[in-house]
């Protein structure tokens, strides 16, 4: 499950991520990341048989999930198909179709952003 | 064999064959050109890539009291209007004037909202005279408000193209798309075996007054385009880098917005997505044979886009059906490939010409003369002070030092010289790093004490072969203020600063002697 981790400064000090991989059966990947001081965001994957019982976990030690459905988002209606963001992806998760349209993979996308930037025709939404 | 007149009769009376570029390769492959030449008339070519060298003629029609615009502006894109009192040019590629849009909305997107039938702002200034008194005109203009909205673009459809990659450790950004570091990524934009001038290489039917697919309506090729070439090298007939090139006219009043497209190439500029298709009629068993060649006959050159001069270091030869299967290989490295053409859209266009010959509703055109297929090349421009390169500069003795030293001598070493950098060497006088007078301050601050910990590995460089003018370049971009300069070993040889480069360029307007 992709989800957004919501920390308040009170807890930043707190190293409750480690102590939920060390609880629980899981694959925890973290795919953004933005902490200050005052708290914080983190983008990240949690997968594995301990999935449900580790977010449980993590939620009750004060951290907000927010699951998110979609990370990346593809316009139809503007994108032309040109595939100037298929070689940025560093992890494959946009492929050219065997009719040459571009699709991108929700599920692989870690949403770093960088085939929105680049995208000629804008047409590559990010959800935060 | 045949001729246009035979072939426009067959179309008229609803029995003419028709195929894509793409099947006929398919056709040539199972039968062979001369039995594709006695059945196939016409073939569809179709390419659907940016083009920056597209724009349009406008005329706005006569104000009361009148107006002789000397400049305009196109929601804040200025469109040249050095033409009689009330014409301008649009160029897709021109930015807007507001720098907070800057290249997120130029000329290609102004061609584009007029074709969609958007309103847009037009403000026009002008010096006043005794037939045209109004002197400034601030009024919004829809294409069918305009007397002639006509697309002329001086250069589309080049005969294919280079592919691009990046050597160097920075992310480029390119016409040719973001191009990521160490070879990171490949990018092409020709169609391939759908391109129309790959298809008839030598023009046998292509030429002034050619009919053409033109973003969705009847065009027509005004002859060569810019940078048109034909004396290049050759692969089964087609050249293997950029060659032949069209110039097109048509209407945008009969545009479809479906096959052409705004769109901005990050940090490098607006450009225009022109749809354009191509009816190559099959007169003989020669011309059967060009249209049926393949992706993988079409030959093509990666170039190392990281160095930003006229000829670029070309890595590898290779070809439209490796670059369309997603990656090629570079030094033993899959290195993924972007179109940045849609291929999806030429494809369309393709099937969309065939479609309108087929119902008969375009017939074909004998050009008036054909394109120039010898004798021409593209001339470079020669810069009469040449570029000074990096070794040219006068360079004081390099004050270095080494990983090992201690940051009260280093800071020394920067007072005593009244300097602001110092690489960092190693033994034998090769780069590791760079130190400046603020890290230094920064580590007494914060008590560290080894050099090490205070260096910058990742150094900005410049080489002693480069032009002062893209080292002045990486200067801006990076918001630095000095780097060192570096031999093909990587020895430190200088340092260069943003200093020393405006010196030069002050000298130089003045009409001085170069350092």
């Amino acid at each position: 499950m992709k989800a957004w981790l919501r920390f308040l400064p009170s807890i930043i000090g707190k190293a409750i991520i480690s102590e939920a991989i060390k609880k629980h059966n899981i694959e925890f990947n973290i795919l953004r990341a933005h902490i200050t001081p005052r708290g914080g965001k983190m983008l990240v994957d949690i997968s594995g048989p301990e999935e449900r019982e580790s977010i449980k976990f993590i939620e009750e030690q004060g951290i907000e999930v927010n699951p998110i459905i979609r990370v990346v988002k593809k316009d139809k209606d503007k994108c032309i198909d040109c595939g100037a963001c298929i070689s940025l992806c560093p992890v494959k998760a946009i492929n050219m179709e065997k009719d040459w349209s571009v699709e991108i993979d929700d599920q692989v996308c870690i949403g770093c952003g960088f085939c929105a930037k680049s995208c000629p025709t804008k047409s590559i939404i990010l959800f935060e | 064999m045949k001729t246009i007149n035979e072939i426009n009769q067959k179309i008229k009376d609803g029995d003419t064959v028709v195929v894509t570029a793409s099947e006929m390769t398919e056709i040539v492959a199972e039968y062979g050109p001369r039995e594709a030449a006695r059945e196939v008339d016409v073939v569809t070519t179709g390419t659907f890539g940016a083009m920056c060298s597209s724009g349009a003629f406008l005329n706005f029609g006569h104000s009361d009291p009148p107006i002789k615009m000397s400049r305009t502006y196109l929601n804040g894109v200025e469109a040249y209007s050095g033409l009689a009192a009330v014409d301008a040019y649009i160029g897709a590629a021109q930015p807007n004037r507001d720098p907070e849009i800057g290249l997120d909305y130029g000329g290609a997107h102004v061609i584009e909202d007029l074709i969609k039938g958007e309103e847009i702002e037009l403000l026009a200034e002008a010096y006043g005279t005794d037939c045209y008194p109004l002197k400034h005109i601030r009024t919004s203009i829809t294409l069918d408000k305009l007397n002639q909205a006509v697309m002329v673009n001086p250069r589309n459809c080049y005969q294919n193209y280079a592919v691009a990659t990046n050597s160097t450790d920075e992310i480029l950004y390119t016409y040719m798309g973001t191009l990521l570091p160490d070879f990171g990524n490949v990018t092409y934009s020709s169609a391939g075996e759908l391109s129309p001038l790959i298809n008839d290489p030598y023009f046998q039917t292509i030429g002034f007054g050619t009919k053409v697919f033109l973003c969705g309506t009847e065009g027509y090729i005004v002859g060569e385009g810019t940078q048109h070439s034909t004396d290049v090298e050759r692969r089964h007939g087609v050249p293997t880098t950029s060659a032949g090139t069209l110039m097109v006219k048509g209407d945008m009043k009969k545009m479809d917005p479906e096959f052409l497209k705004a769109a901005t190439m990050p940090k490098y500029g607006p450009t225009l997505y022109v749809g354009v298709g191509v009816p190559i009629p099959v007169l003989n068993e020669d011309i059967a044979a060009s249209t049926g060649i393949s992706d993988e006959d079409i030959i093509c050159k990666v170039v190392d886009y990281g160095v930003p001069r006229r000829e670029r270091p070309v890595i590898k030869e290779t070809n439209y059906k490796e670059l369309k299967s997603g990656k090629i290989e570079i030094d033993g490295v899959e290195v993924p490939t972007s179109p940045l053409s849609s291929l999806k859209r030429a494809r369309r266009i393709a099937e969309e010409l065939k479609k309108w010959i087929e119902e008969g509703e375009f017939i074909l055109t004998s050009p008036v003369y054909r394109l120039p297929s010898r004798g021409y090349t593209v001339r470079p421009l020669e810069i009469r002070k040449p570029s000074i390169m990096v070794r040219e500069l006068e360079s004081k003795p390099v004050i270095v030092t080494h990983p090992d030293e201690n940051i009260k001598d280093v800071a020394r070493k920067l007072v005593e010289n009244n300097i602001n950098h110092i690489p960092v060497v190693d033994e034998k006088g090769i780069l590791q790093g760079i130190v400046t007078s603020w890290d230094i301050a920064d580590a007494i601050a914060k008590g560290k004490t080894r050099l090490q910990d205070v260096m910058t590995r990742k150094v900005i460089i410049a080489r002693e072969d480069e032009p002062v003018e893209v080292v002045a370049r990486r200067i801006d971009k990076y918001d630095i203020s000095g780097l060192p300069i570096v031999d093909s070993n990587n020895r430190v040889k200088g340092i260069i600063t943003a200093e020393d480069i405006s010196r030069l360029v002050g000298k130089r307007d003045k009409g001085g002697e170069s350092i």
